[in-house]
């Protein structure tokens, strides 16, 4: 008896083995599999062409507040008017939210079916951005003006700046400042700057606010760096609101913002400076058969009016 | 002399009493603290919104100045909800293996793989899941793939840990004689096992499905990154929903006033879930006995 039990228990262990080894090897088989299947769906996507056509429009926005959201809304008035006539954002329900250009791009690159909006500065070769109005989305366009999707970056101070951040400013707004705002693919907002003299201060200055303008402001702060290395300069990057908030409060010296100044902000007493102008691009999968939309094809999806890709095909 | 080498002795054992109970104290002073936090910047925005308009409110639109959690409750359960029906099978099922089948050598690596698993970063499962799971429903199941389902997977996947080290704890301490008892009694060994010790270790296997509750609906950037955080009703597991989790950390930055106070207040809400939820561990840990 004792006996027969020690073989059983042997053939339940051989055999919880055997299920153990075959789950390890399925689930490997599964994880393999993962890459290939994504290539057999963009070669689908390539024979089928038009298949995306009849899809339902995934529509993807950032989160309420973010600069990046405010600047869109507003250049395509994806709004509605509220009951005591201020107008407010209408941005469909049904939109995914994400909280970073990073994910953004992510999920804009995976989905045939997703429209999203980034800065052009941001802009990578895995998303294809929509021509607006039949005006293609590149710096040139919106240097010229043609390419109307477009916001300022602005940096804001409060009345008795300090020398160091004075400096810094005027760094920014020379011909070395705009040139690296001009080699990060966004465009100078004073295209005929003179050359940078420091005022030989020294001291250390703190900058914050938008996490879209602070990519270009750390190119800033390394240059600045060997112009003037007196000057310690630090960067917080949070958000164009709580930039500007801060710079009131004091915290910060230098307040930076993805958009216009609000008015409450103005009357406390914030000075506003343009330093440079982004593009914002409306960006789809690169299976994505649309190349180009017009404004009110954009603010419908947004709207939530328009629903399927077979609407703006046709 | 000797006495006062004894009095050295009976000193440096009062510093460091000292510093011990003040290590003790911090902690507890940091729960206090974001206790008071929560309660005293929640409270004003609550009563400003009203409890029943904020958590039985539909709407979520800070700009118009409504403020409804009613549907982001919802998504959290259902999210979490999804997560107990991956996680608790799977972690019952390899507790018991790793309690009772496995051997000596597998089951060691196995618990290793489960420690390893417990310190990956909830950043890196968010990360997996954008670009491994979501794509995976999007072309099996369609819409979006940010979803209900692969925020579910991800925290299943995640709470595994908690559920098989607790679990595995209950199961080994049950005494062997009920084993033993059942075997003279003619029972198969796994008869044993899922008649006999899997009853006995009933209330820890529950604190452990409860305790990975707690960690499901806290979670915030796994869930974040894969769970599409509109403000709606699902209608299907593909849907996507905003948690209560992710709600707090997408709007927190921009967040001022009454917006800012209503998103302490979801947060408040949140933790009264998790301490609801600790209180009947710590009532079931008393039973179990663990």
């Amino acid at each position: 008896m004792k006996k027969k039990k020690g073989t059983e228990k042997k053939l339940l262990t051989a055999a919880l083995r055997t299920v153990l080894a075959s789950i390890l090897i399925a689930s490997l088989f599964m994880i393999g599999a993962c890459a290939p299947s994504n290539n057999a769906s963009e070669n689908n996507a390539g024979e089928t062409g038009n298949g995306a056509a009849s899809k339902p429009i995934n529509v993807i926005s950032r989160e309420d507040g973010s600069g990046t959201r405010s600047a869109f809304v507003e250049l395509f008035e994806v709004q509605k008017e509220g009951s005591d006539g201020k107008k407010i954002d209408a941005t469909t329900l049904d939109a995914v939210i994400t909280n970073s250009t990073s994910v953004m791009l992510t999920t804009v690159a995976g989905d045939p079916a997703a429209i999203g909006y980034i800065s052009l500065g941001s802009m990578s070769n895995t998303v294809k951005a929509l021509e607006i109005n039949g005006v293609a989305a590149t710096a040139e366009n919106v240097k010229s003006g043609a390419y109307e999707i477009q916001r300022d970056f602005n940096i804001a101070t409060m009345p008795n700046l300090s020398d160091a951040a004075q400096d810094f400013i005027n760094f920014i707004m020379s011909k070395e400042g705009q040139k690296v705002i001009e080699d990060n693919n966004y465009i100078a907002a004073d295209a005929n700057a003179s050359a940078f003299r420091s005022n030989n201060a020294s001291g250390k200055v703190v900058v914050g606010g938008s996490s879209s303008v602070s990519p270009v402001m750390e190119k800033l702060v390394e240059a600045y760096a060997s112009a003037n290395p007196n000057v310690t300069i630090e960067i917080q990057t949070s958000d164009s609101s709580v930039g500007m908030s801060s710079t009131i409060e004091g915290v910060l010296e230098i307040g930076m913002a993805s958009r216009a100044l609000k008015d409450s902000e103005l009357e406390k007493g914030l000075t506003p400076k343009t330093i440079a102008i982004d593009g914002l691009a409306v960006i789809v999968n690169n299976d994505n058969p649309v190349s180009g939309m017009s404004i009110e094809q954009v603010r419908g999806i947004f709207l939530g009016e328009i629903k399927n890709w077979a609407d703006i095909s046709a | 002399m000797i006495k006062k080498a004894i009095a050295n002795t009976v000193l440096k054992e009062r510093v460091a009493q000292a510093v011990f109970t003040a290590a003790a104290c911090c902690c507890v002073l940091a729960v206090g603290l974001i206790c008071f936090f929560l309660v005293v910047n929640g409270i004003p925005a609550l009563a400003e919104i009203g409890v029943i308009k904020f958590l039985f409110g539909t709407v979520w639109q800070p700009s118009a100045g409504s403020f409804g959690i009613g549907y982001m409750i919802i998504g959290s359960l259902y999210v979490t909800a999804g997560a107990m029906v991956i996680g608790i099978p799977l972690g019952l099922l390899t507790a018991l293996y790793l309690s009772r089948f496995a051997t000596q050598r597998l089951g060691g690596a196995l618990h290793r793989g489960i420690e390893l698993l417990a310190g990956i970063p909830s950043v890196v499962f968010g990360f997996f899941g954008l670009v491994v799971i979501v794509p995976l429903i999007r072309q099996t199941m369609g819409g979006t793939g940010l979803s209900i389902l692969a925020a579910a997977i991800i925290l299943g996947v995640m709470i595994l840990p908690t559920i098989i080290t607790v679990s595995r704890a209950a199961l080994d301490a049950v005494p062997e004689n009920y084993y033993e008892g059942a075997l003279a009694l003619g029972a198969r060994h796994e008869r044993c096992v899922f008649r006999v010790i899997l009853p006995a270790a009933a209330s820890g296997i529950v604190a452990s499905i409860v305790l990975g509750f707690g960690r499901a609906i806290g979670e915030t950037m796994a869930v974040v990154m894969v769970v599409g955080n509109q403000v709606r009703l699902p209608s299907a597991i593909t849907d996507g929903v905003r948690t209560l989790t992710a709600n707090i950390i997408l709007e927190m930055g921009y967040a001022a006033d009454l917006h800012r106070g209503a998103l302490i207040a979801t947060a408040l809400v949140l933790f009264v879930f998790i301490m609801a939820i600790n209180v009947l561990f710590s009532l079931m840990k008393k039973r179990a006995g663990i």
